[in-house]
C-alpha cells in the first residue's frame, strides 16, 4: 500500500467515541506495524485538544487537527468536502469511519465526492496474498456474509461497532499537528441542530454501542420487573433492550425495540430473558457474538440460536446471575 | 411540494437464503421481491407529508432489473404514490450501491423536488450508501437516520430528528434535502384492492440509464463480492444443568469467562 490511511475520530462531550478508537485499531491492522503505512487520526471541531492527546497514544502515527467551529455539529456535506480536500492533498488511500450514526451517514457522500469505492458494516478486514483488501460484512441482518474485494486506488471503509478491539495505550506519543481548514468549495443550503433529547434509558451505553445487551420479553410480566434487568445490565456495564411485545405494551419506549421493525444490534454478549425468539426478533440480534437465553419453555425457538441456555424461571435465575456477576467482577 | 421516494426491491425477509452456484451472491431463484423495511417507512412518510401539505405529489423512483422493479413501483402506486420512474438496470450491471446512486441521481436531476426520501439502509445489502451519495451528486444536504419528520409551513422548513447514540438530535432544514428514514411504523398502510387495480393503469416513466461509467459490467468499479456465504449454523444452545439458581448462575458466568470470553 502506498499512501497514508485516515481514521476520522468522532467526539462526544470532547472525548473520542469508542467506535472511533475501534476504527484506530482497524486502521492499524490494515496499515501493518508502525513505521510502514502511516495511520493518521483526523479530528475536526473547536475543542479537540484533549481528545487529540488521547488518540496520540493509541495506535496513530500522526494526529491532525482542524480547529474550526464549523465542524462542531456533524454536517455530511461539510465534512466530506473537508476530508476529500485533505485526502487529495496528502495522497490518502483509505478513510476509515466509525460505526456510529454520523459515521455511517458520511461514507456514501464522501466516496461520491472523492471518487472512491465504499464498503460499510465491516466486521473483519485483511489483506489478501495478492495485496488486495478483503472486507467481511454481514448482510441480511446477519443471516449471510459477504466477502468484498477492494481493487480501487481509494476507498472509504465504514466499520461495524464492536468488531475491532480499541488499541491499548502504546506508551509512545504520536505528533499532533494543526492543519488549516481546507478550501470547502460551494456548499449546499444546510440545516442546523436546534436541540438534543437524551434517550430515556440514559444510564447505560446506547444499544448500538453497548458491548453487552440484556433484553427482556413478555416473560417479564410487567414494566416494574425490568428493574431486575436494569440491575443485571448495570452489573455488566451494558444496556437494556426489549422485544416488540414489551414495547407494544408500553412497558419500555419503542427506541429500545430490537428486531425487524426496531434496532439491529451486534454486541459481544446478548442475554435474552423471557423472549420466545420469533424470527422478527432474531433478525435484529442474530449477529451478536455470544447469545444467552433464559426461558421457562425448553421448546422456545430462542434456544436454537443461543450459545448457552438456561431453562428456568427468570424471576429466580436473573437475581442469582446479577449477584454472581457482581461477585466475579468485584462490584 | 414535490416529494421523491427511492425504493429498492429486496427479497422477502422470510426468504430462506441460499448462495448461488458460484458462491458470490444470493440464489434468487424463486425469491419473492417486496417493498419492505426502511423503504416502506420512506413511502409511508412521503404519503403522510403529502396528506399534510395541500398540492403535494409523491413520485417513487427505483433502479433495477425487470420485472421486480416495475412490480414494486406498482405496489408504491397502489399505496398512494402519484407517479413512478423506473431506471432500468442493464442486464449484466452489478447491483453495487454506488452505481445505483449514480443512476438514481441522474434520474432525479430531471424532475423537480423539494425532498428526496430513502431508507436508512436496504434490508438486503445494508449498505446505507445510496441516499448520501445521491445527495452529493445533486449538490444538496443530506441527513439521517431521520425520525419524526414534519413540514413547518410558516418557517418554510422541515423539522426532524437524527437518531444518534444516546438520544435524538433535533434539527431544522430548508428544502431541497435528502433524508434517510429510520422510523419504522409498526403498522404502515396496506393497499386497498381498488387502488391496486387503479395503479395498474398508471403509466410508469421508464428511463434507460444511458451513461454507465466505463468498465461497468459484472464487476462494479473498485469493489466486488468475492464470496457470499451463510454463517456457520448455530448448533443449538449448550444447556446448563443445575439444581439451584445460584449454581446455574455460577456455571453460566464461568462459561462466559473461560469458554466464550465475552464477559467483560
Ligand atoms: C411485521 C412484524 C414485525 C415485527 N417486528 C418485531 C421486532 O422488531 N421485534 C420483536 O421483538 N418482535 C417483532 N415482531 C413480533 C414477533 O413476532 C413476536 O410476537 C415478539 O417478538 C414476541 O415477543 P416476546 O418474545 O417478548 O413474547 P412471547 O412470544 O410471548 O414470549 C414470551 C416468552 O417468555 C417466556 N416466559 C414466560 N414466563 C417466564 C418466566 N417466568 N421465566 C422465564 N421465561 C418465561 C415464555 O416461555 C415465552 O417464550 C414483529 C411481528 C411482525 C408480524
Ligand atoms: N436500486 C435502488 N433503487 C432505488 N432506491 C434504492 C436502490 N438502492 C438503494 N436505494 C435507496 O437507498 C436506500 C439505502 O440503500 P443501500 O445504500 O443499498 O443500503 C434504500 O433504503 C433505498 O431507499
Amino acid at each position: 500500500m502506498t499512501g497514508p490511511v485516515f481514521v476520522i475520530v468522532e467526539l462526544r462531550n470532547g472525548a473520542p467515541v469508542r467506535s472511533s478508537l475501534e476504527a484506530l485499531g482497524a486502521g492499524r491492522r490494515l496499515a501493518g506495524p508502525p513505521g510502514t503505512t502511516p495511520v493518521i487520526a483526523l479530528l475536526l471541531g473547536s475543542a479537540v485538544e484533549s481528545a487529540a492527546a488521547h488518540v496520540a497514544e493509541r495506535g496513530a502515527d500522526q494526529v491532525l487537527t482542524i480547529v474550526d467551529p464549523r465542524f462542531d455539529s456533524f454536517q455530511a456535506a461539510v465534512w466530506s468536502a473537508a476530508i476529500t480536500a485533505l485526502a487529495q492533498e496528502l495522497g490518502v488511500i483509505a478513510v476509515l469511519l466509525a460505526g456510529t450514526a454520523h459515521g455511517r451517514q458520511l461514507v456514501g457522500r464522501l466516496a461520491a465526492r472523492w471518487g472512491a469505492a465504499a464498503v460499510t458494516g465491516i466486521a473483519d478486514i485483511s489483506i489478501s496474498n495478492d495485496g488486495a483488501m478483503l472486507a467481511v460484512r454481514p448482510v441480511f441482518s446477519g443471516r449471510a456474509l459477504q466477502e468484498v474485494r477492494v481493487d480501487a486506488p481509494r476507498v472509504v471503509l465504514g466499520l461495524r461497532p464492536n468488531a475491532f478491539p480499541p488499541p491499548e495505550p502504546s506508551g509512545s506519543k504520536a505528533p499532533v499537528l494543526a492543519h488549516a481548514t481546507p478550501e470547502l468549495g460551494k456548499l449546499p443550503a444546510l440545516g442546523h441542530v436546534s436541540g438534543f433529547e437524551t434517550a430515556q434509558s440514559a444510564s447505560g451505553p446506547d444499544l448500538s454501542e453497548a458491548t453487552v445487551i440484556v433484553s427482556g420479553g413478555r416473560g417479564l410480566k410487567g414494566p416494574e420487573n425490568f428493574r431486575m434487568l436494569d440491575e443485571l445490565a448495570a452489573s455488566l456495564g451494558g444496556a437494556v433492550g426489549a422485544s416488540r411485545a414489551v414495547t407494544d405494551s408500553g412497558w419500555k419506549p419503542a427506541a429500545l425495540q430490537i428486531g425487524q421493525t426496531g434496532r439491529t444490534v451486534s454486541p459481544q454478549l446478548y442475554i435474552a430473558i423471557g423472549i420466545s425468539g420469533a424470527i422478527q426478533h432474531l433478525v435484529g440480534m442474530i449477529s451478536s457474538r455470544t447469545i444467552v437465553a433464559i426461558n421457562s419453555d425448553p421448546g422456545a425457538p430462542i434456544f436454537k440460536v443461543a450459545d448457552y441456555g438456561i431453562v428456568g424461571d427468570l424471576f429466580q435465575i436473573v437475581p442469582a446471575l446479577t449477584s454472581e456477576v457482581r461477585r466475579v467482577r468485584g462490584s | 411540494m414535490e416529494l421523491l421516494v427511492l425504493i429498492k426491491p429486496v427479497p422477502d425477509p422470510e426468504t430462506r437464503l441460499r448462495p448461488n452456484a458460484a458462491g458470490t451472491d444470493l440464489d434468487t431463484d424463486g425469491v419473492k421481491w417486496v417493498l419492505t423495511g426502511y423503504d416502506e417507512s420512506a413511502v409511508e412518510q412521503a404519503l403522510l407529508l403529502k396528506e399534510a401539505i395541500p398540492g403535494s405529489k409523491v413520485r417513487a423512483i427505483a433502479f433495477g432489473p425487470a420485472p421486480r422493479t416495475e412490480e414494486i413501483l406498482r405496489s408504491a402506486l397502489a399505496l398512494g404514490c402519484d407517479a413512478a420512474t423506473w431506471v432500468e438496470q442493464p442486464k449484466d450491471a452489478a447491483g453495487d450501491p454506488m452505481l445505483a446512486a449514480e443512476a438514481l441521481a441522474a434520474a432525479c436531476q430531471n424532475v423537480p423536488f423539494d425532498l428526496i426520501l430513502s431508507g436508512k439502509q436496504a434490508l438486503d445489502d445494508e449498505a446505507g450508501l445510496v441516499g448520501p451519495a445521491v445527495a452529493e451528486r445533486l449538490g444538496v444536504a443530506d441527513y439521517g437516520p431521520v425520525v419524526d419528520l414534519r413540514w413547518d409551513a410558516a418557517a418554510n422548513q422541515f423539522t426532524f430528528a437524527r437518531a444518534i447514540e444516546g438520544g435524538l438530535e433535533r434539527m431544522v432544514a430548508p428544502p431541497p434535502l435528502v433524508v434517510g428514514l429510520q422510523q419504522a411504523w409498526n403498522d404502515p398502510r396496506t393497499a386497498k384492492l381498488q387502488n391496486v387495480l387503479k395503479a395498474r393503469r398508471i403509466a410508469i416513466d421508464k428511463v434507460t440509464w444511458a451513461n454507465p461509467p466505463p468498465g461497468v459490467g459484472p464487476a462494479a468499479p473498485g469493489t466486488h463480492v468475492a464470496a457470499f456465504r451463510l454463517p456457520p449454523p448455530r448448533t443449538g444452545a449448550k444447556m446448563i444443568e443445575y439444581k439451584t439458581p445460584e449454581e446455574a448462575a455460577q456455571k453460566l458466568v464461568r462459561l462466559l469467562r473461560e469458554e466464550a470470553k465475552t464477559l467483560p
